[in-house]
């Protein structure tokens, strides 16, 4: 019974082996390359500058779970809109509360993700070209709202950057958000959420409410992506409109790299964040060798080939664990 | 509990339209509580949509749907209203355990309705009683065997406790033990007082269970019969039309066998998988052979195997041709040595359901269509499309509609023709006839023994065993990965086969399978 316990992980969880098997390998040449990381304030800075691009992947997973290969690649631009509204809007009109920031932010993300959701379903467009049109009006939208980085973040929030301590303000947002997660995944929201992705007709017929499902998932990756847009801000201390693709292409390759399928059906918060954080311990590590000037060209082709080299070693245990 | 005799179902001059097909014309319907129903037709005589169309996945165009009192508009107040379906195609989330499959679509957002070890236990309980052995309900549903999948896909409706229990060709994968304690777990039903309405064209298994019939042709209701009525002649007379009514007898006229000609299909010392006992096959032309067994023989391995699609451990099978005797290794191979694979997995490996029905004909043709400059002749490809499907009486609208349009059966009936449009020396079917009607079989089964008589050989897998009696030259019967007999002449009826298929060598034990539940 015990063995049959075992597969059966195997097989629920078997996909998380590669993105695991990575992040030790990555921890150990990080700490080899670059022992820095591993005291209090580097990893005080590292939760700062890996938050974002966490909190982005962690926006896509439900939206890719749910399935039809709704990529949403306007996470990125959107993000970046919360970040240069909270900016150019909220903090030049002087809402500066708390409250007032992280309700903006995940009230924008969920609303435009929502959004998002009606046109998928009502509209019956595909999910890419909709979140395609999605990223290129949103680029366009946050270059009009700010045409170039600058302003300021509340006050309260300039510190954030400085990560002194692993114990700051962004630990406490990305932790919140993995407890929103884990609500989430004891909720049976997320259980129709995986049946949808794996087979929405098949929730359909069986009496899957599967509209409102599609809804649930956009809104909740809207409130991961207005969180990861707080944390943004807290890290470059202001606004900027030219991120976003940026983001979009890491996220979505820390997805892939975190074990989801893009077909839906299969996914967590936990494949995703190890997936983020292997894309952030490979920038790290190239930041220590010294390529200089083609130092982003050096990370982007590493990305490139860590994915594929990733995606083969799924392949291969896919395939041995079907034959066994 | 729903009162007796009650009428919990009633459809009032429901129509239905796909594009240019009529699938349903102003049909009135309705059953009562306690009653086994039947609902029959021949293929795309529009029960698969009166299925749909009562389980709320499709709206009626015009008409009126009233399940217990209420008009459900989508599959969700369908539930509500306390109807469950098994639909024809096997949905199942493969990426999913068997318990989330069993139990889609049970709980509301927030909150199980019931706890999870009240779920496992209920449930560990019906697929232990469904499979006939202990389920591991955690097990990944993509790695089973597609009979446990169409339990899966039963069970999910039963645990539902439904009042109404639509079953639309539910059993097609299930072998004859299965079904028994299929039409076991249907009497419970009943007589708890449900409406169990049964859409199918597999007569025989009706004349059992079934206490009332409706029975559907073109769209259209053309009768009501009551037990007592129903019987084979009875309903097939009422299914067909008649310019078709034929003898329920398949005899075909054989022409008489020539003297020994050398085999067009030869394997010697083959083994499916390493470990599993060797065994010789081979098939001449004009040869119908017939392949059968019991779920999960090897059977359906063999039958990939000779038609290229997958490789044996060893020994890999020969076909002579004129130029010689070549070795079939690869699907490449069987194209080029003329074996073409018909499979009764429509959906799985059969149509392109996002292109037209030509298309789906067409696609294994287009290189015998092409001009000296390699461009295709849409003329002469046209002209093979149209010849198909007269030949095979397929109704379809127009050939640009998608394959979708078009019922199960008649999308099966493309299949074939695509086969046969390749103009092949060797065909291989692996259950073609799975949700095929009569009218229909007796079209394929003439057609192939036309074949033959031609020349050609046919090898022609499949589960129900009443096929292969007046139409296969010999049937070979495959227990264990081998074939554990090869039954022609005298010795192929249909005893012998079921005999062999439990591994018996002579039919004396099997009176238990044919026992009639429904008493």
């Amino acid at each position: 019974m015990n063995r049959a316990a075992n597969r059966r992980v195997l097989a629920h969880y078997g996909y998380l082996a590669v993105p695991l098997g990575l992040f030790i390998v990555l921890t150990i040449l990080a700490a080899m390359r670059s022992p820095n990381l591993f005291t209090g304030t580097g990893l005080a800075g590292a939760v700062i500058v890996a938050a974002p691009l966490i909190l982005c992947t962690l926006a896509l997973t439900p939206i890719v779970m749910v399935g039809r290969g709704s990529v949403d690649l306007s996470i990125g631009p959107l993000m970046g809109f919360v970040n240069v509204t909270l900016v150019a809007w909220l903090t030049q009109g002087g809402f500066t509360h708390p409250l007032a920031i992280f309700a903006w932010a995940m009230g924008l993300g969920a609303a435009f993700q929502l959004l998002q959701a009606l046109v998928i379903l009502y509209v019956r467009v595909a999910p890419i070209i909709v979140s395609l049109s999605s990223y290129l009006v949103l680029t366009g939208v946050n270059l009009l709202i700010m045409p170039r980085a600058g302003g300021l973040a509340p006050d309260w929030m300039m510190a954030w950057g400085a990560g002194r301590s692993l114990l700051s303000p962004v630990t406490f947002v990305v932790i919140a958000a993995l407890l929103l997660w884990a609500v989430f995944w004891r909720s049976t929201l997320h259980g129709h959420v995986r049946l949808t992705g794996a087979d929405e007709r098949m929730a359909y017929t069986s009496g899957v409410a599967t509209e409102k499902v599609r809804i649930g998932a956009h809104l909740l990756g809207g409130v991961f992506a207005g969180l990861a847009a707080v944390c943004y801000t807290g890290l470059i201390a202001s606004g900027d409109p030219t991120q976003g693709a940026n983001y979009t292409l890491q996220a979505v390759t820390a997805l892939v790299l975190g074990g989801a399928s893009l077909s839906g059906g299969r996914g967590g918060a936990v494949g995703s964040v190890l997936g983020a954080l292997n894309m952030f311990l490979v920038a790290n590590l190239l930041a220590t060798f010294h390529f200089e000037m083609i130092s982003g060209a050096a990370t982007k082709l590493a990305f490139g080939l860590i994915l594929v080299v990733s995606l083969l070693a799924n392949a291969l245990t896919a395939n041995r664990m079907s034959t066994r | 509990m729903t009162p007796q005799n009650e009428i919990t179902i009633r459809l009032k001059g429901v129509s239905k339209s796909f594009g240019e097909t009529r699938a349903l014309r102003s049909v009135d319907f309705e059953a009562r509580a306690g009653e086994v129903h039947a609902i029959v037709g021949e293929n795309g005589s529009g029960k698969s949509t009166m299925a749909k169309i009562m389980s709320g996945v499709l709206l009626p165009d015009q008409g009126d749907v009233e399940i217990l009192g209420r008009r459900p508009r989508n599959p969700i107040e369908a539930c509500d209203a306390g109807l469950a379906t098994i639909f024809q195609e096997v949905l199942v989330a493969d990426e999913a355990s068997i318990l989330d499959n069993l139990y889609v679509g049970r709980d509301r957002l927030l909150g199980l309705k019931q706890s999870r070890a009240d779920r496992v236990g209920e449930a560990a309980a019906l697929m232990q009683r469904f499979a006939g052995e202990p389920v591991d309900l955690g097990a990944q549903v993509g790695s089973l065997p597609l009979s446990m999948k169409q339990w899966i896909v039963i069970a999910r409706a039963i645990l539902r406790r439904p009042k109404i229990l639509i079953l639309d060709e539910s059993s097609a994968a299930l072998d004859l033990a299965a079904t028994v304690r299929l039409h076991e777990a249907i009497n419970d039903l009943r007589n708890a007082g449900s409406t169990i309405l049964i859409v199918t064209h597999r007569i025989a298994e009706l004349v059992r269970i079934a206490d009332r019939a409706t029975i559907l042709r073109d769209g259209e209701v053309v009768g009501m019969i009551g037990k007592q009525d129903i019987t084979e002649e009875n309903l097939l007379a009422m299914m067909t039309p008649a310019d078709r009514h034929v003898a329920v007898s398949k005899e075909v006229v054989r022409l008489p066998r020539k003297g020994a000609v050398p085999p067009v299909i030869q394997a010697d010392t083959l083994r499916l998988s390493a470990g599993s006992p060797d065994f010789s096959f081979s098939i001449e032309p004009g040869q119908i052979v017939g392949i059968t067994g019991l779920d999960g023989q090897g059977h359906d391995a063999f039958v990939r195997v000779l038609a290229g699609i997958a490789a044996p451990a060893s020994g890999m099978p020969k076909v002579r041709t004129p130029a010689g005797v070549e070795v079939l290794d690869c699907l490449a191979a069987a194209e080029k040595l003329g074996v073409a694979y018909v499979s009764g997995d429509r959906k799985r490996e059969g149509i392109f359901p996002d292109q037209s029905i030509f298309e789906n004909l067409a696609i294994g043709a287009y290189s015998q269509n092409l001009s000296s400059l390699g461009i295709i002749r849409r003329s002469s490809l046209g002209q093979m499309f149209q010849q198909e499907v007269s030949r095979f009486r397929i109704k379809i609208g127009r050939p640009s509609n998608k394959i979708t349009s078009l019922s199960g059966g008649n999308q099966q009936k493309i299949l074939i023709g695509r086969a046969f449009a390749r103009r092949p020396k060797v065909i291989v079917l692996n259950d073609p006839a799975r949700g095929v009607d009569l009218g229909t079989k007796r079209d394929l089964y003439a057609e192939l023994r036309l074949f033959a008589d031609q020349g050609g050989a046919v090898i022609y897998l499949s589960s129900e065993i009443e096929e292969f009696l007046g139409f296969a030259d010999r049937v070979d019967v495959f227990v264990g990965n081998t074939i554990f007999r090869s039954l022609k002449g005298n010795m192929l009826d249909e005893d012998e086969i079921l005999a062999a298929m439990f591994g018996q060598d002579r039919s004396q034990h099997v009176s238990f399978v044919a026992k009639d539940v429904a008493s």
